[in-house]
């Protein structure tokens, strides 16, 4: 009884916790104007090249906002008492057309309080957000001391990690903070070119007599007449000593200003170039320079150009006309695309990523672990069956929907379904979760339900924290060595389900030992359940020997036709190798009477250490030719992951002590029975 | 009697070591130390570099090791996979019983034994070198990635040479300081005396500081100063003290330092040798690249390097090449990544390219990683026959489940 009450305790407080709310923000902004869904409809599918391919700005919006704010989503109150939750795409339109509304949206996370102390401004709570506009009284100093640690960070990297150079925690998120300031003034301000004058951002670095200049100079309209000029040209002009005349002044300041613009206007890269054996897509500022530079160029720069003018000057005038602009340059771009046979899977990244198939995968998983947990009140009665059924189902429905993000992600890419470290996340989940259903078929006593359900809740809230971690587009680019559809399908797929029944080994070592520990506690003896256990561990690792030992060779193999060698002693190739050698200790140490039920979950649990190992830990230990992966501060959570296994095993070292010491007054018991003839009488 | 007492104890003793070496506790405790090693052979690599922790930890019998102050005795790599073979070889192949039940076990310890004989196979006779090329260049030698030589030549008028003595590259690094060695052959008028090599070594002039504290010896100015080796063995710059000594003892003792940095790195310049004079006939001297032939001739004809849209990271590169012999004509070919070129038991691999730096449209090599492995192909057969016994043996497992599943059942209704 006192068990049930800690478990509904436990489940009420873990509820409690989950819905609890959050204060809102409040901002300096009288009231908010919501995009009009149709605007936010068409900009959201708007092409761009970045990091390597086209994809849609959907998906940019998405992993900017990450990185500045932590978060896809942003909640903010005004002051006519209205609360608003911005979506991603909603927040990049307003960075881009309505840069005042979007200095004063506090997304600009900063972990520590110090840090924004340090550059002289008033800080919030330890933790918080923070506007442009609060942070803008201290966007010189935090210009200064970025440069600083950028430099610091420099020196930390060519030196190969001299402790020296290490920034502390405080240090790295001020050069975080810088960058993310600064790639949001690069955002405010890149439509400057079309906006006579309205700068945005960065208004103290033009003269006065520039900021004059920009309200009636047309970037666009002056490429025109300018003499052919190359980069390197311009910045040599714009250097020009004033010698006094009056239209060479002039002539330099709109050089100035045209420079300013196009600097301004990097980054995005809207317009799919003109030639077809060109790849790379061109930003406002690629068309300003290649006009510039190239007289046959210029009519189609400028075309170019004014269409996305047009579309900033239609933000200005009201939602019917910039829907239509923006549409108008929607339909013209996708054309251009189309006919370049790119961004073909762009609708099914939005899909994709409006879809949220990993969190909702993960809310299915928390509310299948509730509804389990609500069986064990009474396992054995006909509810608690149904309600491991239910979360059986559950857990089958998170899974289907883990499946479809990544055959989803496998078609925008057309790759197979691991390519890069955030894929073996939730593939790895995918696959345990698969297992624990498996087991949970063959078994029908809750175990296996719980092993997905468990690993589907973890698989998923690291997928998501990494994802948020590292703010970068997870569709990413493979470098040459990859490029290889036959090794990815073949041997990454397979070493990563060897990894995934390794944790899930590690899982049921653990429910093992929490079982017995428990079961010791009360006093009690579930022989038929724990030995289930164990022949479920036993199964779960011969199962990651076969896949784990394939996939190694297989990688070999992989290994002798790119590299020329088929093993190297390479980290990667290391960890692999000692899941496999692991799972032989477990065979052989089982054969040779050494291992027994208890002995298979706690090698079962180092087994998960290893894994764990080989999955992260060697891709930060920097060396070797598979150190593509690295994430930072991942040893704190490997550690605090090997910690909590660690405690396990205490607590199967603790049980192993019992056990002989039970053993042993057994034997003596028996012994003295054996020798007192009046019990033997008896 | 006693012949037969002396017997039976051989036999004994064989019996307890064929016990030993088939046992599953050796395998256990083999397969815990191996653990271990590579782990601690895994996180070496940040410190030592990825070679000298192979040849420390995976290479060696015995591993001397620390943690904190304390000393830690392991076996070594090499050790552990002799015990782990003959383990398998007797253990779970000759040993155990040969019935259907146990085929799946038997065959995929059969394909472990492969992988570990092609182990064998290519640790002892493999060799692996490479070869960089400009577009139009053509060679058949193959370029060691850390081994040196020390080579003598007399000098044509033209600089050429059309003979070389060769100190082997195994000799010239076991030279230790203070202990020079005498070398003599008949095709040269003098003794090669050669000292202090060491492995990673600059020659500084004597005016800068670090040389100035330093007690090496000065030749011409210059002092020739060891330095700590490289995390990456094949960026290691070896040189040493040479003295040529006239066998005519007619002129004096020439002395240099030589330096590996007068090699070249670009496969585009040519190396530099030190030159000197005697009895009217030009040498010249060189630490160069231990080097081999192989029976044809490669031509790069194109090198095709592209990368990702608008971003650094490189898609794809590949050589455009052809394979000439003097029998059998050219022949044009592609290399790329994942897709070698192999021939007569040497393999073309895609490695890299330079100079460092180069970017789309510069002059660019491309350079090959050449290795010539009889047992190449080895790991793939194996992997076939691992695979087939473990798919075997989990097919008996499931068909001897399910024959006792049924057994029960018929028990259960009768």
């Amino acid at each position: 009884m006192k068990l049930q009450f800690f478990l509904l305790l436990t489940l009420i407080v873990g509820i409690s916790s989950l819905t609890s709310a959050r204060e809102v923000p409040q901002v300096e902004l009288g009231s908010y104007d919501p995009w009009d869904s149709k605007v936010v409809e068409t900009f959201e599918n708007l092409l761009m090249q970045e990091s390597g391919r086209v994809k849609p700005i959907y998906s940019y919006s998405r992993f900017t906002l990450l990185q500045f704010s932590g978060k896809t989503s942003l909640r903010f109150g005004t002051k006519d008492g209205e609360t608003h939750e911005l979506h991603y795409s909603e927040w990049m339109l307003d960075v881009l057309f309505r840069g005042n509304v979007a200095k004063a949206l506090p997304v600009f996370v900063v972990d520590n309080s110090a840090a924004i102390v340090q550059i002289g401004v008033s800080p919030k709570e330890k933790r918080d957000r923070y506007s442009y506009d609060e942070i803008v009284s201290g966007r010189a100093k935090l210009a200064e001391l970025s440069a600083q640690y950028g430099e610091k960070q420099r020196k930390h990297t060519e030196s190969e990690k001299d402790p020296q150079y290490e920034l502390d925690p405080i240090e790295g998120m001020i050069l975080t903070l810088g960058r993310n300031i600064s790639a949001f003034e690069f955002l405010v301000g890149q439509f400057s070119f079309a906006r006579k004058g309205q700068l945005l951002v960065n208004e103290n670095i033009l003269p006065q007599e520039m900021v004059a200049l920009a309200a009636t100079l047309d970037p666009v309209a002056i490429i025109d007449k300018m003499p052919e000029m190359s980069i390197q040209q311009l910045g040599r002009a714009i250097q020009q000593p004033d010698n006094g005349d009056e239209d060479a002044r002039m002539f330099t300041s709109a050089l100035r200003l045209f420079f300013f613009y196009a600097n301004s206007a990097r980054g995005i890269n809207l317009f799919p170039p003109q030639e077809n054996d060109n790849e790379i897509w061109l930003s406002a500022s690629d068309a300003m320079l290649e006009g510039l530079e190239s007289k046959e160029a210029r009519p189609w720069a400028v075309e170019q150009l004014r269409e996305l003018q047009n579309v900033i000057e239609a933000s200005t005038q009201g939602t019917e006309t910039f829907s239509a602009a923006l549409a108008a340059f929607s339909d013209s771009q996708r054309a251009k695309a189309d006919a370049r046979g790119e961004g073909e899977h762009s609708a099914l990244e939005v899909h994709l990523y409006r879809g949220k198939y990993f969190s909702y995968a993960l809310y299915l998983f928390v509310f299948g672990f509730i509804i389990l947990a609500t069986s064990w009140f009474s396992p054995a009665s006909k509810f608690g069956r149904v309600m491991v059924l239910i979360a059986s189902l559950l857990a089958l429905a998170g899974l289907l929907l883990d499946i479809s993000g990544i055959t989803l992600r496998s078609i925008i890419r057309d790759r197979p379904p691991i390519t890069n470290l955030y894929d073996t996340v939730i593939f790895i989940t995918a696959t345990a979760v698969l297992l624990g259903l498996i087991i949970e078929y063959f078994t029908r006593i809750g175990v296996g339900a719980l092993i997905a359900i468990v690993s589907g809740m973890l698989g998923m809230f690291l997928s998501i924290k990494y994802e948020a971690k590292e703010a970068t587009d997870t569709i990413t680019q493979l470098v040459a060595v990859l490029d290889t559809n036959f090794w990815l399908a073949t041997h990454v797929t397979i070493i990563n389900i060897g990894y995934a029944a390794g944790l899930v080994s590690a899982i049921i070592g653990m429910l093992y030992l929490a079982a017995r520990f428990v079961l010791n506690l009360v006093g009690k003896e579930a022989k038929d359940f724990v030995k289930l256990l164990t022949r479920m561990n036993y199964g779960v690792v011969c199962f990651c020997l076969f896949f784990s030992l394939v996939g190694t060779v297989l990688g070999g193999i992989w290994a002798n036709y790119s590299w020329g060698r088929f093993w190297g002693w390479d980290p990667k190739e290391n960890g692999a190798l000692m899941i496999c050698i692991w799972t032989l200790v477990i065979l052989h140490g089982r054969m040779a009477g050494w291992i027994r039920d208890l002995g298979i979950h706690m090698n079962g649990i180092i087994l998960g250490i290893i894994v764990t190992f080989s999955w992260w830990g060697v891709n930060n230990l920097g060396v070797g030719l598979h150190s593509y992966g690295f994430t930072e501060g991942v040893w704190n959570s490997l550690y605090k992951s090997w910690g909590v296994m660690g405690i396990f095993l205490l607590m199967g070292i603790w049980l192993y002590i019992d056990d002989r010491a039970k053993k042993t007054a057994k034997k003596a018991e028996r012994n003295s029975k054996e020798t007192d003839p009046q019990v033997n009488s008896a | 009697m006693a012949n037969k007492k002396t017997q039976e104890k051989e036999t004994s003793l064989l019996k307890v070591l064929y016990k030993f070496f088939t046992s599953f506790k050796l395998a256990t405790v083999v397969f815990v130390l191996m653990t271990i090693v590579t782990l601690f052979g895994t996180l070496a690599q940040v410190e030592m570099g990825l070679f000298a922790a192979k040849e420390k930890y995976f290479h060696s019998v015995w591993i001397i090791d620390e943690i904190g102050n304390f000393p830690v005795f392991l076996p070594g790599g090499g050790l552990l996979m002799a015990f782990l073979f003959i383990n398998m070889s007797l253990g779970a192949v000759v040993k155990v019983k040969k019935r259907w039940k146990g085929a799946g076990t038997l065959i995929s310890h059969i394909g472990m034994l492969m992988l570990f004989g092609g182990a064998f196979v290519t640790w002892g006779l493999g060799t692996d070198g490479y070869m960089a090329l400009y577009p139009g260049m053509k060679s058949d030698r193959v370029e060691s990635y850390r081994k040196w030589q020390l080579e003598v030549m007399p000098l044509n008028d033209d600089a050429s040479a059309d003979e070389v003595w060769i100190l082997p590259a195994d000799e010239l690094s076991s030279i230790r300081p203070r202990s020079p060695r005498s070398y003599t052959t008949d095709d040269l008028p003098f003794e090669i005396i050669v000292s202090d090599y060491s492995p990673n070594a600059i020659p500084t002039p004597i005016t800068a500081p670090m040389a100035a504290g330093s007690a090496a010896r000065e030749i011409d100015g210059f002092k020739l100063l060891p330095q700590q080796k490289a995390k990456e063995a094949a960026a290691n710059i070896p040189g040493c003290y040479v003295e040529f000594k006239p066998k005519s003892g007619d002129s004096d003792n020439i002395s240099a330092i030589l330096s590996a940095y007068s090699f070249r790195f670009d496969p585009g310049e040519s190396p530099m040798p030190f030159v000197f004079e005697l009895e009217g006939q030009k040498f010249g001297a060189l630490i160069a690249k231990k080097s081999w032939h192989i029976p044809f001739e490669v031509q790069l004809d194109e090198f095709i390097f592209d990368r990702h849209p608008g971003i650094s990271m490189a898609r794809n590169y590949e050589s455009r090449v052809t394979r000439l012999e003097t029998d059998k004509g050219a022949k044009p070919l592609e290399i790329k990544m994942n897709e070698p070129m192999r021939y007569e038991g040497y393999t073309f691999f895609q490695e890299s390219f330079g100079p460092a730096g180069s970017q789309p449209g510069d002059r660019m090599y491309s350079q090959f990683a050449v290795a010539n492995n009889p047992a190449d192909q080895w790991p793939l057969w194996a992997l076939v026959v691992t695979s087939i016994g473990l798919g075997v043996h989990f097919v008996i497992m499931l068909l001897d489940y399910m024959a006792r599943s049924r057994k029960k059942r018929i028990q259960a209704a009768s």
